[in-house]
């Protein structure tokens, strides 16, 4: 090589080394140019030029450090470094939509962001320092933020009690008990109801196979394009509990021959006394005297009717019961007698009071039922089925306990499945990998998975077997919530401790009031010590607030003490000595300690002191506002034109000093009444007396139109 | 020319330095109604659905517990006691009659009744049955829901 040749190569080499060099530097100037524009840096510098543009800049920028900040609680393992871009979060002035996010103060909430960080409620990666991994589902983490809508759910997964700060979720465990959910699923902390599906080991002797083959096929609902769901034709806001199931025709066909041979242990016949049935048969006003009597029963507390008015047919009546529409159509009228003379005869569990009938009514009302209740169109498009044959009813059998139906519906002879569909118990924390999403073009996340799969469950797998509900979207956002709530047990200790546990209620009484209680079913309406329905008042503590002979009284003719609710309460025509043994056990037992009838003496009270009384009632505190004495006065309370001859004075002292200690959730405010405004006040309401002895009237033949609102 | 190779190798080297800085990741526009608490349809129209916080929620969960019955039309139990009151009660969302008062002066006559401030004594005191903050809640439902609009005073510091 030459001397010429060596030095060009050194020259090439040089460049080749010096070009290097320039870009080795380069590349490492790239490093702190990506580590000075990093999202959460930026993020970081906005906020610092937006508290300076605000007049409050000091006190925004007090605890302000250029680094990654972060809420660490190691016992509840959260990394939260949310507040490094969301660095307003503590600052109330930057409360409202105006202020730009990130920088929006949190809205008020019980809980101190620094207590409890921000994944505990809302989920996301806490440790993420990028926008989209903290806040979306990416590949390398899966939980995504969990959307406002449906927050409430991270209430849930402490919280087992019910809050009332948290009415979807309450609502959506409600459904999940009510559509007996876990009759096929692991739900932990949600009541499994009493009263399933109704027990079919004898359902043979009630209906026919077509009507069967028809309510399979479709269980009466439909749901119209705007989401409404309605029920043989009349529109409701009630959820059916019997889902459609997507049967094919020989399974139809299967299931309605096996249900119809289900005649094991028939009902025993009863005869209506044949003079009744002379007597009437024949009377024209038979039909009419029916429906009189079926409407004073009070059946339209729990059942509802379609009744059309000016052209508008709706619902009407109330919703514990099924709808009664077309019942004359489905059921055999020697079925129906037997029932109404004895429910529980045929369901053990069921919620339907037994009513103390004479032949008379019952005749009448049967009658009316199978006469007027009925359509003859209900079993239009609904094949010649014929005698079941043998392998029909085998197919039946099998179908029945496959289709998980023994999941709600017990057959005398037949062992249910346990946990026939999947365990949802920890169903809120799954990532979206863990989830089937079929064919279904949903978004892959698993708000967007559950919806889906509430709505139509075939969408996401042609295979399930879960049938098809029809939920309004509140409803399917209630439930949605209760499910994402769970996210199974507690990982660390420190979290268990935090757990809310929910109060089992229970009210079984037990000897003679026990067997008149469970013989009217008071539960199904009221509550007791926590138990039982909403629908009437709560009567945990009635042996303190009503007096007895008054309760005895009002059992057997029952009538309504709030203007604005039309009278709910059945004729149950209760023996005297069913009346007497309930208002004993009242009287005796469901006393509250802070109003004891027998502390007070009513000599005390003097007719000065009830006029005193009359004027704080009329003029300083204006309670006609909500109360009505003598037909003047609000609508909001119940009437107190028998107040002294309902109330007990011990009831009206405590409850004007304090309501709320003997009802809680009562909407009666709570005032600052003198001890001598409350004797004044009670001297004054024990005066106010009306008879309520039985009277026979006509007033209570309007078809009753069920409403909300309980609660004294 | 060898030095233009090394330019174009050294300027590929940067944009792919550059071009690993940042990957996008898609965003998909959620519905605006996933990103809220709770919502209430406009009582004067129906179609319009306003979004509400957790506070303006408690407030809707207390007003139809303890207010709708005198201040609203139509109740959870059918009939309404409004019309049944002299002086008639405002609506909860009449902007007209409530905008002008301030935070203050509607917790005043919620806490302490009508009689209190010398309005009418059919509104009850309700200082010793809600707490402060259940009070401010149903005031900042009352706002949210006004119509007209209820626009809070331009004051740094107030929530």
């Amino acid at each position: 090589m030459s001397a010429e040749e060596m030095g060009r190569l050194a020259n090439r080499t040089r460049l080749i080394f010096a070009v290097s060099s320039v870009a080795f530097l380069a590349v490492l100037a790239i490093s702190p140019f990506k580590d000075f524009r990093r999202e959460w840096k930026q993020q970081k510098r906005s906020y610092l030029r937006f508290a300076q543009g605000r007049p409050d800049t000091k006190k925004l920028l007090a605890d302000y450090r250029p680094d990654i900040d972060q809420i660490w609680l190691p016992g509840m393992n959260v990394v939260d470094r949310c507040t490094t871009c969301h660095q307003g979060i503590t600052q109330a002035s930057l409360a409202g939509q105006a202020v730009p996010q990130p920088f929006r103060a949190h809205p008020p909430i019980p809980h101190h962001v620094r207590d409890w960080g921000c994944t505990v409620c809302h989920r996301g990666q806490g440790p993420a320092t990028e926008v989209a991994e903290a806040h979306e589902s990416t590949l390398a983490w899966e939980q995504p933020i969990l959307p406002t809508r449906f927050i409430q759910a991270s209430c849930g997964t402490c919280h087992y009690a019910n809050l009332p700060q948290t009415p979807q979720l309450t609502r959506g465990r409600e459904l999940l008990a009510e559509l007996n959910c876990q009759g096929c699923h692991r739900l932990p902390g949600i009541d499994r109801p009493a009263m399933l599906g109704p027990d079919l080991t004898n359902v043979g002797t009630k209906v026919s196979r077509e009507w069967i083959y028809k309510w399979l096929k479709e269980p009466r609902t439909i749901v119209d394009k705007d989401g409404n769901v309605t029920v043989d034709g009349y529109e409701t806001e009630e959820e059916p509990r019997m889902p459609k199931f997507r049967l094919t025709e020989t399974e139809l066909r299967g299931l309605s021959a096996y249900l119809s041979v289900q005649k094991a242990k028939p009902l025993g016949p009863y005869k209506i006394d044949a003079r009744i049935v002379a007597a009437w048969s024949k009377n024209p006003e038979l039909i009419s005297q029916g429906e009189l009597r079926f409407r004073q029963m009070f059946c339209s507390t729990c059942h509802s009717l379609a009744v059309t008015r000016a052209g508008e047919t709706k619902l009407i009546g109330g919703d514990i019961g099924p709808e009664l529409t077309k019942v004359g159509s489905k059921v055999n009228s020697d079925w129906l007698i037997a029932w109404l003379r004895d429910p529980r005869g045929y369901l053990p569990h069921t919620r339907m009071p037994r009513y103390g009938w004479s032949d008379e009514d019952l005749y009448k009302v049967t009658q009316y039922i199978t006469t007027k209740l009925t359509d003859s169109d209900l079993l239009t498009g609904v094949p010649q089925l014929g005698q079941p044959t043998e392998q029909d009813i085998q197919l039946g059998h099998r179908l029945f306990l496959e289709k998980g139906c023994a999941s709600c519906h017990s057959i005398e002879g037949l062992n249910p499945q346990k946990d026939f569909g999947p365990d949802l118990s920890a169903l809120g924390g799954k990532n979206a990998s863990e989830l089937e999403f079929g064919a279904a073009k949903i978004p892959h996340n698993l708000v967007a998975y559950v919806q889906a799969k509430l709505q139509d469950p075939a969408s996401v797998n042609a295979a399930a077997r879960m049938p098809q509900y029809n939920w309004n979207q509140s409803d399917l956002d209630a439930i949605t919530t209760a499910l994402l709530s769970m996210k199974g047990p507690p990982a660390t200790s420190a979290l268990q401790n935090l757990v809310v546990p929910r109060k089992e209620a229970v009210f079984q009484p037990m000897g003679s009031f026990g067997e008149v209680y469970e013989r009217y079913k008071c539960a199904t309406c009221h509550k007791f010590n926590g138990y039982g329905g909403d629908l009437a008042p709560d009567l945990s503590y009635e042996g303190s607030r009503a007096q007895r002979q008054w309760l005895e009284d009002f059992l057997k003719n029952p009538q309504t003490l709030r203007p604005t609710l039309i009278s709910r309460m059945p004729q149950f025509n209760m023996t005297d000595k069913d009346a007497a043994t309930l208002a004993d056990y009242l009287t005796m037992v469901l006393q509250h300690p802070d109003a004891n009838p027998a502390s007070v003496d009513v000599k005390q009270f003097t007719p000065a002191m009830a006029e005193l009384g009359k004027q704080l009632y009329e003029v300083k505190y204006q309670c006609q506002s909500c109360h009505t004495i003598g037909g003047t006065g609000g609508y909001v309370g119940p009437n107190l034109n028998n107040a002294g001859g309902w109330l007990t004075p011990a009831w009206i002292e405590a409850w004007l000093r304090n309501p709320q200690a003997l009802v809680p959730d009562t909407i009666e405010p709570r005032r600052n009444f003198t001890e001598d405004e409350v004797k004044a006040l009670t001297a004054y309401l024990i005066t106010l007396r009306q008879s309520i002895k039985p009277q026979k009237t006509a007033s209570n033949t309007g078809s009753h139109v069920s409403v909300g609102g309980e609660g004294q | 020319m060898t030095v233009r190779r090394w330019i174009a190798t050294l300027l590929l080297v940067v944009l792919a330095g550059a071009s690993a800085c940042r990957h996008q990741v898609e965003n998909t526009k959620p519905d605006p109604l996933l990103t809220v608490y709770d919502t209430e349809a406009d009582w004067t129209d129906a179609q319009r659905i306003i979004p509400l916080s957790y506070q303006q929620a408690q407030g809707k969960r207390i007003f139809y517990q303890q207010c709708v019955w005198c201040h609203a039309d139509a109740t959870p139990a059918g009939p309404s006691n409004r019309s049944n009151l002299t002086p008639v009660p405002p609506l909860l969302n009449d902007g007209a009659a409530l905008n002008a008062a301030s935070a203050e002066s509607l917790d005043n006559i919620v806490t302490l009744g009508g009689a209190a401030i010398g309005k009418s004594a059919m509104m009850p005191p309700y200082g010793r049955m809600l707490s402060a903050e259940e009070i401010r809640s149903v005031i900042a439902f009352a706002r949210a829901i006004a119509q007209p609009p209820y626009n809070a005073p331009a004051r740094a510091g107030s929530p």
